[in-house]
């Protein structure tokens, strides 16, 4: 028998602790904040000055503007997924076992932390955000609405992501491997700082099935009205993304012990 | 009426045997002990009881419902506090306590009121608010006990519930226990490896070693199986080759039936009488010339009940998983 309002209670617990941990942890939110900006700054500001930057110039955008909604999914991203293979903390820290013995869906309580985590990093996605039109005013913000969208699934698809590849790992090694081994290469091949047309075939072929690539596009879409795909494609593929991790991340959990 | 019943239970990990064809029932409002050693199988079964391991053969009901079949109704009906620490200790008490309430469902005015009780109940009301990182583990431990009694569960399973913990707390952890029983009626089945607790909160205790049950009954019953009393004679100085040439010359007196040398330089003898044994004890150190620094005699505990029955203390082993936790981390 499933019963609407006690699923309705487990996601939201969960959503709230994973919320309220955040709002506690305040150096969490200024690493996260920072990197993105130092990006923006060094990265963004010296490279577009150094290299006059041949495809976006054809785009007709400087590349501060190009790099931008690149740089605030990352920080999505990063966020996210770092998030969602924290669930190895909590097997560290015991209060997986503290779940694993409630006598409420674990389907439910996994999708109830996704939300969470999602929650949180899509409001850090808004603070870069802010802190990157003072940079280039010229961005678009009539699109919101759409951002917040796409902003919501990236995260959603990532930490579900994370909460899945974490349940395969033991140790606060593998956590580092993920980052390096995972995160990096999708970041890289998502087209936040440099364009997909341009790359080599066989990265394109990877670019094409990274799910940030979709991500990164429809920001750039909305906020500069330049990009590769058509929104409703973006979209369409971050649905499907995110239903697919997902499912993958409440099958997985459901089968848990703790062994 | 049985609350807990598990026939043949066994769990393998690859070749370890953690759990070796275990049979037993728990009666309802029964303070239930498993005593044993580091690596006996206590958390192994506690947590095919509770839910989250899979055995490989056998079966467990708790309360009333099969654990593989029926893992959320016997969620329900139970409350749990695990050997580690699982509190979320980035959050404050009554937001651990809170998560909890509602996830068992638990409505908010009810849990309000709960929480309040249970703060009090533990003694923590001035800390509730507090994030539990600040917490002593003592406290940490209470705080949790409180969780498990948030939905009101009508058996509570306590995994070494006083481990790490100062004697004066341990007291107190036991005293919630016992008035859990008493005012409520609650079914506890707690593992531990501290013979005392066993001793002196459980109504019975089931003595396991290697995953095996090797002896169960009530703690009076257990002890009066060993038809002696034991002396202990701390020495000034114990080396090896001497104490066992005094053993020698003890046994031979026939006074002293066993004995065995302790930590701490103290001595520890198997006697009929003690009474008579005391004098030739003191007799025969004296011979060595060894300095008598402190000695008792008491009735045997399920310290002896153990070592009777294995050969070997449960302090012995402690040593040696110390010194298998240093070589691990070490490791690492
Ligand atoms: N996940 C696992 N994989 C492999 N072996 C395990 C696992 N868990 C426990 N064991 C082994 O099973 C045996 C019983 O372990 P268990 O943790 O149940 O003992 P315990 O009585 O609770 O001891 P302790 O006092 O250390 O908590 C040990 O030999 C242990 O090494
Ligand atoms: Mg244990």
């Amino acid at each position: 028998m499933f019963r609407f309002r006690e699923a309705l209670i487990s996601v939201y617990v969960m959503w709230y602790r994973q919320v309220k941990r955040f709002v506690r942890a305040r150096s969490r939110l200024i690493g996260s904040i920072a990197q993105p900006l130092f990006w923006m700054l060094f990265f963004g500001l010296g490279f577009s000055s150094a290299l006059s930057f041949q495809e976006a110039r054809s785009f007709g955008l400087g590349y501060m503007s190009f790099l931008i909604p690149g740089i605030v999914m990352m920080a999505v991203f990063f966020t996210s997924f770092t998030a969602g293979i924290s669930v190895i903390w909590d097997k560290e820290f015991g209060f997986l076992k503290e779940v694993l013995v409630a006598p409420a869906s674990r389907s439910l309580l996994i999708f109830g932390r996704a939300l969470g985590d999602s929650t949180v990093a899509a409001l850090q996605g808004f603070i870069v955000l802010v802190v990157a039109y003072f940079l280039t005013p010229t961005l678009l913000l009539d699109g919101i609405p759409i951002f917040t969208l796409t902003v919501f699934l990236t995260a959603l698809t990532f930490t579900c992501l994370g909460i899945a590849l974490a349940s395969k790992v033991r140790s606060i090694e593998g956590f580092h491997l993920l980052t390096t081994f995972i995160a990096m290469p999708t970041l890289f091949l998502s087209g936040a700082f440099f364009p997909v047309e341009t790359m080599p075939e066989w990265m394109k072929i990877l670019a094409f099935i990274n799910p940030l690539t979709y991500s990164v596009d429809a920001a750039r879409k909305i906020l500069t009205n330049i990009g590769f795909f058509s929104l409703p494609l973006n979209l369409m593929v971050l649905l499907g993304s995110t239903l697919i991790f997902t499912f993958i991340a409440a099958w997985i959990f459901e089968k848990t012990t703790v062994e | 009426m049985d609350v807990i019943e598990i026939e043949g239970l066994t769990k393998r990990f690859g070749d370890v045997l953690a759990v070796d064809n275990v049979s037993f029932k728990v009666k309802k409002g029964e303070i239930f002990g498993f005593l044993g050693p580091n690596g006996a199988g206590k958390t192994t079964l506690l947590n095919i009881l509770v839910t989250v391991l899979k055995p490989t053969s056998g079966t467990a009901r708790v309360a009333g419902y099969d654990v593989l079949k029926y893992p959320l109704k016997v969620r329900e009906k139970i409350g749990v506090v695990f050997q580690d620490i699982t509190l979320d200790r980035e959050l404050t008490g009554r937001e651990n306590l809170w998560i909890h309430g509602r996830v068992y469902g638990v409505n908010t005015s009810r849990l309000k009121k709960r929480i309040d009780e249970l703060s009090r109940f533990i003694e923590l009301e001035k800390w509730i608010d507090v994030q539990v990182k600040k917490y002593s583990g003592g406290m940490m431990r209470r705080l949790e006990i409180a969780r498990a009694l948030i939905h009101n569960p009508e058996i509570l399973f306590l995994d070494e519930p006083t481990l790490g913990l100062d004697p004066q707390t341990r007291v107190h952890v036991w005293d919630y226990i016992k008035r859990l029983r008493r005012e409520h009626g609650i079914t506890v089945f707690l593992t531990t490896h501290y013979m005392d607790e066993a001793e002196k909160l459980c109504d019975r205790v089931a003595i396991i070693d290697h995953g095996k049950i090797i002896s169960m009954g009530k703690p009076e019953d257990l002890t009066r199986q060993i038809d002696r009393e034991i002396v202990y004679v701390r020495v000034d100085e114990a080396d090896g080759f001497k104490v066992e040439k005094m053993f020698k010359a003890l046994g031979e007196n026939g006074f002293v039936e066993g004995f065995r040398m302790l930590e701490d330089k103290t001595l520890r003898f198997l006697v009929d009488d003690a009474s008579k044994a005391i004098p030739k004890i003191f007799e025969v150190l004296q011979g060595f010339k060894v300095r008598i620094r402190e000695v008792k005699y008491s009735k045997p505990t399920l310290e002896d009940v153990f070592l009777q029955l294995t050969g070997k203390s449960l302090r012995e082993y402690e040593a040696g998983f110390v010194e298998h936790v240093r070589l691990y981390h070490r490791r690492r």
